[in-house]
């Protein structure tokens, strides 16, 4: 029997990968993809929860997520592709001109 | 009418007038020298005004004004003058005129900035003697900082940025603490009334009942917040070191408002917030801010004595001279106070009158190093004259001013803490031999450079400068009662 | 749902519709149309603000409309007066910068448009969901905004850095989301209080939730140890960007922050207090320590406003209805003085990226006495000292943390706000004390009428906030009147 438990547990899965992912890959697309990641997790939760509560707005949220998500990972590529004809590169840290 | 708005006139004329300045072209340079002398003046004038109309058998504040600020807050815009406040406005008022005449000639770039500035520094400095709002003290006090930062740093000596930084960052690291212990004052009022209030008055009341004990207790832990600030301003040892770099780097206007007036602020705090808020921290502080105020004396005279620079020299021995004041202060005897508050003014005016003097030679030398002057006393009379006289005062002489503010320190701190008395007296000596050593090795000794034969005397409207700053000297010493008459109903209530 | 629920939205439906005509007009005009476009966003700003005025006021009481998203008070108004004040002067910055720079200005002033419909929908959400989608649309518009000026790498750089931690930010926010709705089951905060208020609970899951919507919102304000993008998208972002990035989302955050902590998990203040505890005292001490060090003028203006984001959140941490008013008190303050000294830089970058070092502010006010005077004032604000409004609204931060027991958090507020001298005064003494040669190797102002007059604005409102503060300290309190705060 798979309980809320289960899907709790894939999404804290995913959420602590994608987070990793965010802060150690320097490739700009994977970064992207991580970040997809934690969405999902945070989908995946969402979807568990409205299910077992018996209350649709979390499913609301969802959509919404997905929705902004897909926006996010436009605006993502778009910058980047401005990035590339800059500096041919999709590596974060060959663009690092500012001192951090 | 007139009089009901009196103190706020004083208070806020010099920065009306400072904007007005600033729609003046800057070119029209002997214009804005005279407007500014003229309205400096005026302020002057408009505070004998209020000398005439104080009632020195009172003991409270006369002249109260009072108008909503921050209602949110319970602010007001509150002032009023006692005896006490009331000398060290004319002192200021007084001084400002004189420093406008004494830059007559040594200022010459950004003129108008200058008067600017010194307005507004007027309008800061009289603000917070006259405050009767804890809050609306701080926002003054606070405020004076800005145009003195720029006095020093515009238009100071060589090394003036290093010197005005240091003077901001030191004096307001002080006074931000201060702000908290304000702030926690205001709320232990606000608990235990349900009511905002910064009134000084109600603050009386206030601020004994802030929970007391040890040295960290809340309201010692309040009391040193605003010891710390004032302590810095005085500047009482060990928190001296901004004094002499400031000193030696600021015009001869600057020096002469720093410690005619600014360090003031620091002795006047002491006793109005300090003393009078806090009176059982007060008692406990007391050993504490003696041996300070000793060790200032005797230190600050012994390092004057080493100083190869007139400025510096002077500066050092105003760090010994504020000790006296705060052994005065500390003593908390009715003539120990009375000293202490005319010693103020004394150091006001004689170690304003020596910074001005210094100023008048090194206009005309070009260096403050006491090397480079020696046997000038023939070539410039009138000016040796001049600085014989208040160095005279400055060191106590009897009949000159100084002697009637450090006599009744002494006489008056005698029965409280002989041991400190002794003490102090040892740096009455070591100052006296310092400073009258450097007259003799600036104005007698051989005449051993050249290039000093040819000084110019003072002129007429430098011995008009320095007049009346002498006036007052000779006079206080004299007929001290003038003075200290209108004080004493103040420092009584005030102790009690 | 009844249609009448629309009127307060009007404001918002208005500026949808600007902000696509602006777009399209853009497209249409090209370059050419700069100063039209520039006078058409401002003068929809400016009807916005009417209009928000007119039906965006709650008659009376706190009323929620479109099904329990958007709440219309006067908090939400409070905020969306100040999201348009920063955008109108934003725009005005910007068109002369967007001139000189060869770039376009439709897309600028629609996504500037879009940003401030988040911000108005940050402001005035109830609804974890409307809240998300508002702050959204504000992160997706500052992210181009930052890359406005695509031909420059730092640009570039500096959008890819912002939109990478801004979205990992808000992966965070929504993960402490999820959690909390899977503990309570609701994803409204009036409901979320209330369920808070019956059972307060403290199961792990519920926890977590709030810490990482605490993480969340911490990023958003550029808190630290939640700052690393923020340093790197103002240097990169163009300087009328930067200065609204540092403003509008920071205050629609703040007014987010309050809805959220203050308002719906006030019965759980006990649990989430030491961390923004945490967070404002480390701001604070960092924000100032690292802008010592700082040449930049940008970069260190960008280090002062992480430290004034830890000023703001004392008011937060004190959790009263003081603390409350102060936060919106400060941003009130904050928006306008770092919006002149923006102002100010704008006026400054003559030459690509002059009038960013602390040099090129050098003898200033030989060559330009007002815009000195301006810069003085602003800067004496940024530092918090009388008579400006800068130390009002510090004060207010301070008197409410000291108020709610947190004296040592006050303590090291004004202790790092003199830190905050040195840095500041770093410009002041290449303003005005510098002489000679090292005076004459500043760099020339340039004339633009437009940006002269947000300086202008932002002194006058700045030093009146500080010489009559009560009237704004009323309208902060004014705006105490929301739903579910307090």
């Amino acid at each position: 029997m798979i309980t809320a438990t289960h899907y709790l547990a894939l999404s804290l899965v995913m959420f602590t990968l994608g987070l990793i992912g965010v802060m150690v890959r320097r490739n700009f697309i994977t970064v992207l993809m991580s970040l997809e990641l934690i969405f999902n997790a945070v989908n995946l939760n969402l979807i568990a929860f409205s299910f077992r509560l018996g209350d649709l707005s979390g499913q609301i949220l969802a959509i919404f997520v997905i929705t902004v998500a897909a926006a996010e990972a436009a605006i993502g590529l778009g910058l980047i592709i401005a990035l590339t004809r800059l500096k041919d590169t999709v590596i974060l840290d060959d663009a690092n001109e500012m001192r951090s | 009418m007139f009089e009901s708005h009196l103190l706020s006139l004083i208070t806020l004329a010099p920065a009306v007038a400072a904007i007005g300045l600033g729609l003046i072209p800057g070119r029209y340079e002997r214009l804005v020298r005279w407007l500014a002398f003229g309205i400096s003046l005026g302020i002057f004038f408009t505070s004998l005004l209020m000398w005439m109309v104080f009632d020195p058998s009172m003991g409270g504040m006369q002249m109260v004004e009072k108008a909503d600020w921050i209602p949110q807050f319970g602010i007001e815009f509150h002032l009023g003058v006692d005896g006490i406040s009331l000398l060290l406005v004319l002192l200021t008022t007084l001084l400002v005129p004189v420093v406008i005449a004494a830059s007559w000639t040594s200022v010459r770039d950004k003129v108008k900035a200058f008067h600017i500035c010194l307005l507004l520094l007027t309008t800061g400095m009289v603000g917070a003697f006259l405050a009767l709002d804890v809050f609306l003290f701080y926002v003054f006090w606070e405020f004076i900082l800005i145009p003195m930062y720029f006095i020093i740093g515009v238009w100071g000596g060589a090394r003036r940025i290093y010197a005005a930084v240091k003077f901001f960052i030191f004096t307001m690291a002080g006074s931000v603490l201060m702000l908290v212990a304000i702030l926690y004052t205001a709320r232990v009022h606000f608990e235990t009334t349900g009511i905002w209030s910064f009134d000084y008055f109600v603050w009386l009341e206030t601020a004994s009942q802030i929970p007391m004990g040890g040295v960290w207790s809340p309201q010692m832990l309040v009391f040193i917040a605003f010891a710390l600030a004032f302590a810095i301003k005085v500047p009482m040892f060990p928190f001296h070191t901004w004094l002499p770099d400031a000193h030696v780097e600021a015009p001869t206007g600057g020096s002469i408002i720093l410690a005619g007036v600014l360090l003031k602020l620091g002795t006047y705090g002491f006793l109005r917030f300090n003393r009078a808020l806090f009176p059982e921290a007060w008692e406990k502080a007391v050993p504490v801010i003696m041996v300070l105020a000793v060790i200032g004396i005797v230190y600050g005279a012994f390092v004057a004595l080493v100083q190869p620079d007139i400025k510096k020299l002077v500066a050092y021995s105003s760090v010994s001279h504020l000790g006296f004041v705060m052994l005065g202060l500390a003593a908390g005897t009715i003539s120990s106070t009375q000293g202490a508050i005319l010693q103020m003014v004394n150091h006001g005016l004689a170690t304003g009158a020596l910074f001005l003097l210094i100023g008048i030679l090194y206009e005309r030398r070009g260096t403050l190093l006491i090397a480079d002057y020696g046997g000038i006393a023939t070539v410039v009379p009138v000016l040796t004259g001049f600085f014989l006289l208040v160095t005279l005062a400055s060191i106590g002489l009897p009949g000159l001013n100084g002697f009637v503010g450090e006599f009744l320190i002494l006489a008056g701190s005698w029965p409280v803490a002989p041991a400190a008395v002794v003490g102090a007296g040892l740096g009455v000596v070591l100052g006296a031999v310092t400073m009258l050593w450097m007259v003799q090795r600036v104005f007698w000794n051989p005449l051993s450079h050249e290039e000093n034969r040819g000084l110019r005397d003072m002129n007429f409207r430098e011995v008009a400068t320095v007049l009346p700053l002498v006036l007052f000297i000779v006079w206080i010493g004299v007929f001290p009662m003038t003075f200290l008459a209108p004080m004493e109903a103040a420092v009584r209530l005030l102790l009690e | 749902m009844p249609l009448e629920q629309f009127v307060p939205f009007i404001p918002e439906i208005f500026l949808a519709i600007a902000s696509f005509v602006l777009l399209v007009g853009g497209i249409g005009l090209g370059r050419r149309g700069m100063r039209p476009l520039a006078l058409g966003a401002v003068g929809s700003l400016v009807v916005t603000g009417i209009l928000v005025w007119l039906f965006g006021r709650p008659a009376g009481e706190p009323e929620v409309i479109l099904g329990g998203m958007l709440a219309i008070d006067t908090f939400a108004v409070f905020f969306k007066l100040l999201v348009l004040a920063s955008a109108i002067l934003t725009i005005m910055l910007a068109t002369g910068f967007l001139e000189r720079f060869r770039y376009g200005g439709g897309e600028f002033f629609a996504l500037i448009l879009t940003a401030t419909l988040g911000m108005f929908v940050m402001a005035s959400g109830v609804n974890l969901v409307s809240l998300y989608v508002g702050l959204e649309l504000m992160a997706l518009s500052s992210y181009v905004l930052v890359g406005y000026c695509k031909l420059e790498v730092k640009s570039n750089e500096g959008a890819v850095k912002y939109f990478v931690l801004g979205a990992m930010s808000s992966g965070i926010l929504l993960y402490g989301i999820s959690l909390v709705y899977g503990s309570l089951g609701t994803l409204d905060l009036m409901e979320i209080k209330t369920a808070l208020v019956a059972a307060p609970q403290d199961n792990l899951v519920l926890m977590l939730g709030i810490v990482l919507m605490a993480f969340g919102m911490l990023f958003k304000v550029a808190a630290v140890p939640f700052h690393v993008w923020s340093p790197d998208a103002y240097e990169g972002a163009p300087t009328p960007v930067t200065a609204f990035i540092s403003v509008a989302p920071k205050a629609a955050a703040f007014a987010m922050f309050l809805r959220i902590f203050a308002g719906a998990f006030s019965p759980e203040i006990d649990h989430w207090r030491s961390v923004i505890w945490l967070a404002a005292a480390m701001t604070m001490i960092f924000g100032n320590i690292a802008a010592l060090s700082q040449d930049n003028v940008k970069r260190m203006l960008a280090y002062s406003s992480i430290a004034h984001a830890g000023y703001a959140l004392m008011g937060v941490v004190a959790g009263t209805a003081y603390g409350t008013w102060s936060v919106l008190m400060y941003m009130l303050v904050y928006t306008f003085m770092n919006i002149g000294a923006f102002g100010l830089v704008v006026l400054l970058e003559t030459r690509g990226y002059a009038g960013e070092t602390v040099k090129d502010w050098a003898g200033l006010s030989k060559k330009a006495p007002a815009a000195a005077a301006g810069m003085l004032i602003l800067l004496l604000a940024l530092a918090g000292i009388p008579p400006t409004g800068g130390f009002m609204s510090k004060l207010y931060v301070f008197a409410a943390a000291i108020n709610a027991g947190y004296i040592w958090l006050a303590v090291i507020g004004v202790l790092m706000s003199a830190v905050s001298l040195y840095y500041y005064f770093r410009i002041v003494v290449q303003m005005y004390l510098v002489e000679g040669e090292e005076a004459e190797s500043g760099a020339e102002l340039v004339r633009d009428r437009w940006a002269e007059g947000v300086v202008l604005v932002s002194v006058l409102v700045v030093m009146a906030i500080g010489v009559y503060p009560a009237p704004f300290v009323g309208w902060a309190q004014g705006g105490l009147n929301a739903l579910g705060l307090m």
